[in-house]
């Protein structure tokens, strides 16, 4: 099961117990598919870069957790038909760092051949000596 | 005497990404985006930043996403 990252703004005009049913109906989406929550960040409520539905302020959730796809369109809908959802994105995190991956290893190679390279300096080195 | 001749140097641009060894560029981390948007929230070109092009991709598009989250402006003032 690929990790996913979401994130979600709630809109703060909300009532709080809105606020944490839509969340655990989400976690309830993504639990019952068998997902695994990985991790759950919070930064609460922040002033929007723009107005959105007349709204400068919203609540910012974002989760990472390993889940099967097919329950992407499932959390979309209630995220789309949920009035407490300002915005959200999902993020597929292991298409996103694949290619990260595959630069930290070329990065690595190189150095680890740099690295290889000024030893066999030194020891040529020492050796005219 | 010679009239003395203004000289500029040219700052060198570095790629902020490529020194840092920044990897992946993730579109929470709006302090690192808030430098490649000015005020008036357009992005940065390469040419002025000096940015390598596969890390202008990943830039354009983490700022892209952070507009859609509503953490940087589509317009600034």
């Amino acid at each position: 099961m690929p990790l996913y990252e979401l994130g979600v703004i709630i809109d703060p005009e909300v009532p709080p117990e809105d606020e944490t049913s839509t969340l655990e109906r989400l976690q309830g989406i993504i639990a019952d598919a068998g997902g695994e929550m990985v991790k759950q960040d919070t930064w609460g409520r922040r002033q929007l870069a723009y107005p959105i539905n007349k709204k400068n302020y919203g609540v910012y959730h974002f989760w990472a957790f390993d889940v099967g796809g097919e329950v992407l369109d499932k959390l979309n809908f209630e995220m789309r038909t949920n009035d407490a959802v300002m915005r959200s994105l999902i993020l597929n995190m292991d298409r996103e760092l694949r290619r990260k991956r595959k630069m930290d290893a070329k990065m690595e190679a190189r150095a680890a051949k740099k690295a290889a390279k000024a030893a066999a300096k030194a020891e040529s080195a020492a050796d005219e000596d | 005497m010679r009239p003395q001749k203004k000289r500029f140097r040219r700052r060198v641009k570095v790629c902020r990404f490529t020194v840092e060894k920044i990897n992946y560029i993730d579109y929470k981390d709006v302090d690192l985006l808030r430098e490649y948007t000015p005020t008036n929230g357009k992005i940065l070109p390469r040419r002025v930043t000096g940015t390598r092009p596969a890390f202008q991709h990943k830039l354009t598009r983490a700022i892209k996403r952070a507009r859609f989250m509503a953490l940087l402006p589509y317009t600034g003032n």
